[in-house]
């Protein structure tokens, strides 16, 4: 992949959709086959039935995609394997996806207002001053945010199916249909399963980070971090300090790429880390980070121990032919902060919406160029957002002296400010340029002091 | 799929929550272990080949000691206090912060010290991560240490080093030149190419100090670009193939 010469990514916008027909050459079909891609405008208007896209995974990129879908006459089958999945996941979404989803304020739990970021030397830093009384993190429980955007989906004319997708026959040519290969379980416990298959004109992978619909597309592999939270039932008079605060640790000895978190849920807390470089040595990491929150979770008791993959970047090849990935199965996961659920969700959405969009309301056949639409879009609006992040991840997770110098730099009152901005209401908010200057300048000199004192330790030995 | 051999193995470990205080026992242990076999190799190299039969019994004493001890650790209650490790105490850390008074040499403050002080307190941390409580929260900012007092403690020495080393090699270098081509001193810096490997000299020595900056520094523009690649990967197949390409 990095042997072949890319365009610059200003590049990319000045090569038109309309005027290209590439051949699309599909490396898993055999040789004999031809996929001949055109505009949609040409494409043969449906007769006697709409178009048919199934959405594999029922979380938040699924239910949003599914919804959109369906609320637009397109016939959409939301395939979910378990219905009362209870994910593990560090559960926070930001105040825009409230708004933007039209959520329901009965699914937050808690209303996180106030953060602490805590160093490697223990130097702690409040941050959440400068949100103003109605700007809020959201936590929620990920079973019940699922439900209600599956549950959505369904009113809106969406079948859900209780399902596990195995694979799918990609079509021969531009008229045969997708054919899915799936086991629906009909709800009772422990049920094996009929094998059935379904037919449909699209299909939108949302089924998460070890996603089948990738696989059977060929999409490449990601480099991937290993999220490992324990839910701790801390005694009651410890919660009252975890009632909207919400902890993040810094340090070699809890991550060495990544952060621990205390993060309050409904009527309990979770503690994690995660770690992309030293997967095998995860259980010490979180044993370090109880340890540096012991005090405030003592006498707590583990009651439930999970653990996730978190895509790190996106995968090569995010869609082929008519079938395209949203969420973590396309691997948008922002780095730094590794969040996930409102890019999931706004993926699936925008994926649906090319697709409304491509095919007229469901009434003509799409195309891959309809889908690259969506990516395009994608790339467009949130590549800042998770290029920035990525920088932030460079300089200040690399060593302890720059876990510090993060720490200090978020004292201050013009970063939490462009922070919680650009976190809350995901725009990337050009500031003061002076304010600007004056934080290059401090953020320098943090860096500066803090390897200043690193070169101090290196020279002492205890 | 690995996300279900975890949360499956999670469920395991969940029902016993003894799984997490292995690991200190283990380490508690394997310390004692340790110490036991140094006796031991000891006691071997005193005698012969008799007491190789004493140490292989002492071992398989001690594990079986080790063994029969873990069940009583583990007994403890999961997240219980378990301070096995020492704490950071410094007469003049007061409260979460460095009590400056206490810094004050004949009248003058001595930030030297505050340096050397946060570095040693910030070394003991690494090495014994300690909990961030609220009852002590630590409010120290190495902002308070005025800029002046960094240069005068890291840079000036290490400025100092390198100029020094500069001056020696310039003055050794003129002589060479001088012997090697004729230009005295106020020759050569009127010389065009003499100035043109000064400069390259210095900004060498700037770049690249170290034998390791070369390769840091390619690392750096690997790694500042990589995510940009990986990101553009999927426009990678909207590049119209040649005509030879046609199936």
């Amino acid at each position: 992949m990095a042997s072949m010469a890319l365009k610059s990514f200003t590049g990319l916008r000045q090569s038109p959709q309309e005027q290209q027909h590439p051949h699309f050459i599909a490396q898993a079909l055999p040789r004999q086959q031809k996929f001949r891609v055109s505009a949609a405008k040409t494409s043969p208007k449906l007769t006697n039935r709409n178009l048919r896209v199934a959405v594999i995974g029922g979380g938040p990129a699924g239910g949003a995609a599914a919804e959109t879908l369906a609320k637009n006459g397109v016939e959409t089958f939301l395939i979910e394997r378990k219905l009362d999945n209870c994910k593990p996941c560090g559960g926070a979404i930001p105040l825009c996806m409230v708004g933007e989803f039209d959520l329901p304020l009965d699914i937050i739990d808690r209303k996180v207002t106030k953060m602490k970021m805590i160093s490697p030397s223990n130097v702690a830093v409040d941050i959440g001053q400068t949100l103003k009384p109605h700007e809020y993190i959201g936590m929620v429980r990920r079973e019940v945010l699922d439900a209600y955007l599956r549950e959505r989906a369904e009113k809106n004319g969406a079948s859900v199916i209780n399902g596990l997708f195995m694979k799918m026959d990609l079509p021969r040519n531009f008229e045969q249909p997708y054919v899915l290969y799936y086991t629906e379980y009909d709800g009772t416990k422990g049920g094996v399963g009929e094998k059935r298959t379904l037919e449909v004109d699209a299909v939108i992978g949302a089924d998460g980070a070890n996603s089948r619909v990738a696989k059977s597309i060929n999409a490449g592999d990601y480099d991937y971090a290993i999220a490992f939270q324990e839910r701790v039932k801390i005694p009651d008079e410890k919660m009252v300090y975890y009632e909207n605060l919400a902890e993040m640790y810094v340090g070699d000895d809890v991550s060495p790429d990544f952060y621990g978190w205390v993060f309050p849920k409904c009527d309990h807390v979770a503690v994690g880390t995660g770690t992309v470089t030293h997967k095998g040595d995860i259980k010490k990491f979180q044993l370090a980070t109880r340890n540096r929150a012991k005090d405030k979770i003592l006498g707590g008791k583990i009651i439930r121990v999970e653990a996730h993959p978190i895509p790190e970047h996106p995968r090569p090849r995010r869609l082929s032919g008519r079938v395209a990935l949203v969420g973590d199965a396309a691997g948008y996961v922002t780095k730094c902060s590794g969040e996930g659920i409102y890019f999931a969700a706004k993926s699936g959405r925008m994926c649906a919406e090319a697709i409304i969009e491509g095919s007229e309301n469901g009434t003509r056949m799409i195309d891959e160029g309809d889908l690259r639409k969506y990516l395009e879009k994608w790339d467009k609006t949130y590549w800042p957002t998770y290029k920035v992040l990525d920088v932030l991840q460079k300089v200040f997770y690399r060593s302890n002296p720059a876990r510090e110098a993060f720490v200090e730099m978020c004292a201050d009152e013009y970063v939490q400010k462009m922070t919680f901005d650009s976190y809350l209401y995901k725009r990337v908010v050009p500031g003061n340029p002076l304010e600007d200057l004056k934080l290059a300048v401090n953020t320098i000199g943090s860096l500066v002091r803090a390897n200043a004192l690193r070169r101090e330790m290196d020279k002492l030995t205890i | 799929m690995a996300s279900f051999a975890i949360s499956a193995s999670s469920q395991r470990a969940c029902s016993s929550n003894h799984v997490t205080k292995k690991q200190p026992s283990q380490t508690r242990t394997g310390r004692s272990l340790g110490t036991k076999q140094v006796s031991n190799v000891v006691a071997l190299n005193v005698d012969g080949q008799k007491s190789l039969d004493i140490v292989e019994q002492q071992d398989k004493s001690s594990k079986s000691s080790s063994r029969t001890s873990k069940p009583n650790v583990a007994e403890n209650d999961d997240l219980d206090t378990q301070s096995s490790h020492p704490k950071f105490n410094d007469a003049r850390w007061k409260n979460g912060t460095w009590d400056l008074n206490m810094f004050v040499k004949d009248g003058k403050m001595d930030w030297d010290a505050v340096i050397v002080a946060e570095a040693r307190r910030r070394k003991f941390l690494e090495m014994y991560p300690d909990s961030a409580t609220n009852e002590e929260p630590v409010v120290f900012r190495s902002s308070i240490i005025p800029w002046w007092a960094w240069l005068l403690h890291s840079y000036l020495p290490q400025a100092e080093l390198l100029n020094g080393r500069a001056a020696m090699v310039g003055f050794f270098m003129g002589y060479i030149v001088d012997a090697l081509t004729g230009l005295d001193v106020v020759g050569q810096t009127g010389n065009f190419i003499c100035k043109a490997g000064v400069f390259v000299t210095v900004a060498g020595i700037i770049l690249f100090r170290k034998n390791e900056d070369f390769q840091n520094l390619k690392n750096l523009a690997d790694e500042a670009t990589l995510y940009d690649k990986q990101w553009q990967a999927s426009w990678q197949d909207q590049k119209p193939s040649g005509p030879g390409k046609k199936i």
